[in-house]
């Protein structure tokens, strides 16, 4: 990407005039203090206490009763959770609905980005317009609407396909069919705006150049677009893995709040142990889990953060 | 590279475009516009639909006889104003905070060499990585030792940590991508150090700050989950929570939920049309030009 922001190395890497630089001993400190303070208190410290609550019995008589302190169990609540064939068919099924996803929401904003470069004006605003209105849009909101359009009786999606009355949630996989759509159609916009706005930094000469070489579309397109695009790619596949492999609300809502166990992601599974089942320890142990499961895809991410960390 | 992504723009080589493949390009155009927009339109048209014609079979696929019903049913709910109060609070507080608070991050990483500070950047973005599932029940209790769970202040503290990984990326590109150069020149003409500051970069990374408000509005105002564990007296509900109301074991009433979803959406899409060019480029500048 460097070859994009010649001018912004050479800048960055001007030495910072003497005053500051003698007060730069303090400065920084204090202006990252409070943010800090936020993520050390509200993020790491429940991560760290997550980790704790994994290794305790934690339970109904923990919660209500001062006398009864957790016990520590150790990996009682891992074993108990690996040996759940529960847990592994949630754990399959949640990959599977992350790869849907992902893979659907990544390709469909990629399309619609490189779509927006090839249409006239007005359409292209039209498509701007729409994306953003459809980001805006509250996750819950949108799911609900979906919910209405899926609706058993007067849902139009039943109509227009001519199955009315069809009940899309007795059958999970159509349920959660449905889930996905709420969930890619939330996704695409700010991927698609994304990815559209990295296309626009391509200069054209150099499209140009290539064309005059002989590259046809796709060798334009895999030989310019995709590097050029390669670390905005990354991070918007990296962050849609890491979000949908949570996914909750949108299953959480299209079953009312009360999804059968074949709805079960990881996410509402570690829910309904910690709230119905009042066995913290255990919903943690899959918090811990659901991490330990994510690390591989933050590995990359991370390299991708370090790398721009380098450059400025 | 100062120039936000969109003044680069160019036009589109004439070279290589039929008419025939730019009308099947078009035609997909429209195809997504209307797969974007149609939930939105179905989600606005039905709040206008009396309940037997919400029911309709065929349904209208526009309202014959516009009805204010269901808007009367959610403005007439004192509980609906207490929920508007409580999200307007909340976010309220919770914007100014983030955009403080990460903006000042933000300046300390592409501004100053410290120790320390890769680790930091690094620890931001791992944070940002955490399910918000696995920390539903550990942030529950930990806001309960402090006293602040089914509080306002509790959910701000929450929404601000969830916000400021974001926040802090997205603005240190923007104040990275203001050259010092200039304030450098502008410190040699005689201003201070708080004069560059707020002479330069503060007017250069305008759109950032107005980006990452509207990030930390929409985040704020929308959010449900966290809303939902931490919240548990209905007279503090946001209006997320509060719309769930709707939603009974026995039925929902579509209605009434989809008029107030336009209430609420409203107010974020009118102001994510006005922002949403400094957003795209404040994501651009932040992952692309390092």
């Amino acid at each position: 990407m460097t070859s994009l922001a010649p001018s912004r190395r050479s800048a960055t890497t001007a030495e910072p005039p003497a005053p500051a630089r003698r007060r730069a001993d303090r400065t920084p400190y204090v202006l990252i203090a409070p943010s800090l303070v936020v993520l050390l208190g509200v993020l790491a410290y429940p991560l760290v206490k997550v980790v704790i609550l994994s290794t305790q019995k934690w339970g109904v008589a923990q919660i209500f009763s001062a006398s009864s302190a957790p016990t520590f169990v150790g990996l009682d609540n891992y074993t108990k959770l690996l040996g759940d064939s529960a847990f592994w068919t949630v754990l399959l099924r949640t990959v599977v609905l992350t790869v849907a996803m992902v893979g659907l929401s990544m390709g469909l904003g990629l399309g619609i980005a490189l779509l927006m470069r090839q249409v006239p004006a007005w359409c292209r605003r039209g498509m701007t317009f729409a994306l953003v209105m459809a980001w805006s849009v509250p996750t819950f909101i949108s799911t609900e609407v979906f919910h209405w359009i899926t609706e058993y009786n007067s849902g139009v999606a039943n109509w227009a396909l001519g199955i009315q009355p069809h009940n899309w949630y007795t059958d999970a996989t159509q349920g959660l069919a449905v889930a996905t759509a709420v969930v890619v159609w939330g996704a695409v916009p700010l991927i698609a705006i994304t990815l559209y706005a990295g296309l626009m930094q391509i200069p054209s000469e150099l499209v140009e150049a290539a064309r005059m070489d002989g590259a046809g579309p796709w060798g334009v397109f895999r030989h310019i677009t995709l590097p050029v695009l390669r670390s905005l790619l990354a991070m918007l596949t990296t962050l849609s893995v890491i979000w949908d492999f949570q996914v909750f609300n949108q299953i959480w809502i299209l079953r009312n709040g009360a999804p059968s166990s074949d709805y079960y992601t990881l996410g509402i599974y570690a829910y309904v142990k910690a709230y119905a089942g009042h066995d913290y320890g255990l919903a943690s142990a899959t918090a811990v889990l659901t991490v330990v499961a994510l690390l591989g895809v933050m590995v990359v991410y991370l390299r991708q953060i370090a790398k721009i960390g380098e450059l400025s | 590279m100062p120039a936000p992504a969109r003044s680069r723009r160019r036009e589109r080589p004439a070279t290589g475009a039929r008419p025939a493949a730019r009308a099947v390009w078009t035609a997909l155009g429209v195809l997504v516009i209307a797969v974007w927009i149609f939930p939105v339109y179905w989600m606005a048209t039905t709040a206008f639909k009396s309940t037997p014609a919400m029911e309709a079979d065929p349904p209208q696929l526009w309202p014959h006889t516009p009805s204010l019903i269901h808007f009367r049913k959610v403005v007439d709910d004192p509980l609906f104003w207490d929920a508007v109060r409580n999200s307007a609070l909340v976010t309220g507080i919770t914007v100014p905070v983030a955009v403080l608070v990460a903006f000042a991050s933000a300046l300390a990483i592409a501004r100053f060499r410290f120790r320390g500070r890769g680790t930091y950047l690094a620890a931001v973005m791992l944070v940002q990585m955490v399910p918000h599932v696995a920390l539903v029940v550990p942030i529950f209790l930990t806001l309960s030792d402090v006293g602040l769970s089914d509080s306002v202040p509790g959910l701000v503290v929450t929404y601000l940590a969830f916000i400021l990984p974001f926040a802090v990326w997205t603005l240190r590109g923007f104040v990275a991508s203001v050259p010092k150069d200039l304030e450098e020149a502008a410190m040699t003409d005689g201003c201070t150090r708080m004069g560059a500051f707020r002479r330069i970069i503060l007017p250069l990374t305008l759109p950032g700050l107005i980006a990452t408000s509207v990030y930390a509005m929409i985040l704020a105002w929308n959010e449900y989950l966290f809303a939902y564990f931490i919240l548990a007296s209905p007279d503090k509900y946001t209006v997320p929570l509060w719309l769930t109301h709707f939603v009974t074991s026995e039925g929902t009433d579509y209605g009434a939920l989809m008029a107030g979803s336009v209430i609420v959406s409203t107010p974020v899409v009118i102001f994510f049309m006005i922002v949403q060019r400094h957003l795209a480029a404040g994501l651009t500048a932040g992952a692309v030009k390092g």
